[in-house]
């Protein structure tokens, strides 16, 4: 090859080629020429013998005269989409007529390109090698897609088995150290106090780390299953803020909650949607300085429901927006009274809002703190 | 938690056996027996006669469903709450239906463990007869 084309760098040496023409006289000619170029070929005289070569040759690429006796090269080569498919190999076909109307219908029928005759040498080894390039990269690409999916398939049961095989003992162990904490085998002393209480806290978020994982797990996995059922909004998010102002005075941080005039009712996975209140009014309180109101406000409209957590907080730097609902898309902002975090809380969050056909956004609020909001469709 | 009755543990990993019967005497139960597998716990089971019987879900060869199913030939009438780690849907509506009282996870808090066990005593035992430590009717 005294000019080199940049394809080259995909060795097309021994690449499978049928060429398909009743001319012995072109088959000789086209020949010649790609075994010039360390091609494998084989022939066909009509296009049935076409169909029975190809079951047996399994061409990387066909060239296909149009005109000939039988079958003629358009019904080859709809024969042959219909019967291999994707797996097809690309298909030139080879006509004597340049006409416009001949290429159309040969591009309907499946092939990639057409070759004029006569032949012009350059030309034809330059389309062939540029279809087989194109070819190649398309089965590299499907190969590498199958093995990446393959491989991310392992990870997802890789870190459920992990975070299954963890949980357990972390459970025992947080529990164990809570009992002990409770005096369940009698007084401890101060010293002993604090390293049980140690052990309680490194335990109860390594767990919660671990459920993380594991709901991230599920999640990607597509084994997240929902147990829908109506459900109403104020009941979910009154629960949670119940549960949650509990924590939150310890920050000397009020949980507040306003209705809407309806009590909206949407469609949901019950624990799946108040895991993500738990999660959003986590955050605001995590995220807000010591003292602050957070407000959960439902609301509803024609054809959605849902409710938004306003916060105190610092807000979130437009810069960090699109980190936000990715998996551990830490942000810049600290937690304000040393609480810990995954970065997976948001991302489990959207997963699971996204399962049940909603929408989780959020909003800097100007002034003062950020409000994320849940829109689920309205249940009818 | 108002409940004299004695309690079987069943689970194949040790730690939880012993975070389970810490909690259990912190509840003020007294009589506790424990088997690390499903066929232990049956024998155990005929042995001992326990009011309750707290069955671990997932355990090498037999399975808390397959020892449950055996547990309610034996006894149709023995109370069993099913140890979970994962709220398994699908496991608990089985469980459910092999006629299993209640499901208690794991991982859940040992405040949480103790209201579920209290909630399935109230419901499973009259308090005549849990104060006596009888077992059901």
């Amino acid at each position: 090859m005294d000019n080199p084309l940049p394809t080259t760098s995909i060795d097309l040496k021994g690449k499978r080629i049928l060429v398909v023409d009743d001319d012995r006289m072109n088959v000789k000619i086209i020949g010649g020429i790609l075994r010039h170029e360390g091609y494998d070929l084989a022939e066909a005289g009509s296009g049935e013998q076409a169909l029975e070569v190809y079951s047996s040759f399994h061409p990387n690429l066909v060239l296909l005269d149009v005109m000939m006796p039988g079958i003629d090269g358009f019904t080859t080569c709809r024969t042959l989409k219909k019967t291999y498919g994707d797996a097809c190999a690309p298909v030139i076909f080879v006509t004597a007529k340049s006409e416009a109307e001949d290429v159309v219908m040969g591009f309907d029928a499946g092939g990639v390109d057409y070759l004029t005759k006569p032949f012009r040498p350059k030309e034809v080894v330059a389309r062939i090698r540029t279809h087989l390039s194109n070819q190649q990269l398309v089965e590299q690409q499907k190969l590498l897609v199958d093995q990446l999916s393959k491989a991310n398939a392992a990870k997802d049961r890789f870190l459920g088995m992990c975070a299954h095989d963890l949980r357990n003992p972390l459970s025992s162990i947080r529990g164990l150290a809570e009992l002990m904490d409770e005096n369940a085998i009698g007084i401890l002393s101060p010293e002993q106090r604090e390293i049980i209480q140690t052990i309680h806290g490194a335990s109860q978020s390594m767990l919660q780390l671990v459920n993380e994982l594991l709901d991230v797990a599920t999640i990607e996995a597509g084994h997240l299953k929902l147990a829908k059922v109506p459900t109403s909004v104020a009941e979910i998010v009154e629960r949670s803020v119940h549960l949650n102002n509990i924590e939150a005075v310890k920050k000397n941080t009020r949980i507040e909650m306003v209705r809407t005039a309806n009590d909206p009712v949407v469609e949901v996975d019950r624990n799946k949607i108040r895991q993500v209140v738990d999660n959003l009014i986590n955050n605001a309180v995590k995220y807000s300085p010591r003292g602050s109101v957070i407000t959960v406000l439902v609301h509803s409209s024609d054809s959605v429901a849902g409710f938004a957590v306003r916060d105190n907080g610092p807000g979130i730097p437009e810069s960090e927006r699109h980190k936000l609902f990715k998996d551990y898309g830490r942000l810049s902002a600290e937690p304000t009274g040393g609480e810990k975090s995954t970065g997976l809380g948001l991302a489990i969050c959207r997963k699971i809002v996204e399962a049940h056909n909603g929408t989780i956004g959020f909003e800097n609020i100007p002034g003062r703190g950020c409000e994320f909001v849940v829109s689920l469709p309205l249940y009818k | 938690m108002n409940f004299s009755g004695s309690i079987l543990l069943v689970d194949d990993e040790a730690h939880i056996r012993k975070f389970m019967s810490l909690l259990l005497r912190h509840l003020g139960v007294t009589r506790i027996y424990e088997a690390a597998n499903g066929n232990s716990g049956l024998e155990v089971y005929k042995a001992e006669r326990p009011d309750l019987v707290m069955l671990d879900v997932n355990m090498p060869q037999m399975d808390g469903l397959q020892t449950l199913k055996a547990l309610k030939e034996l006894d149709p009438d023995c109370v069993v709450v099913m140890l979970t780690s994962l709220a398994n849907r699908q496991t608990i509506d089985e469980a459910a239906s092999l006629g299993a009282a209640n499901y208690i996870r794991k991982d859940a808090p040992p405040e949480e463990i103790g209201r579920a066990l209290a909630d399935t005593i109230d419901n499973c035992f009259e308090p005549d007869e849990s104060d006596a430590g009888a077992p059901p009717q």
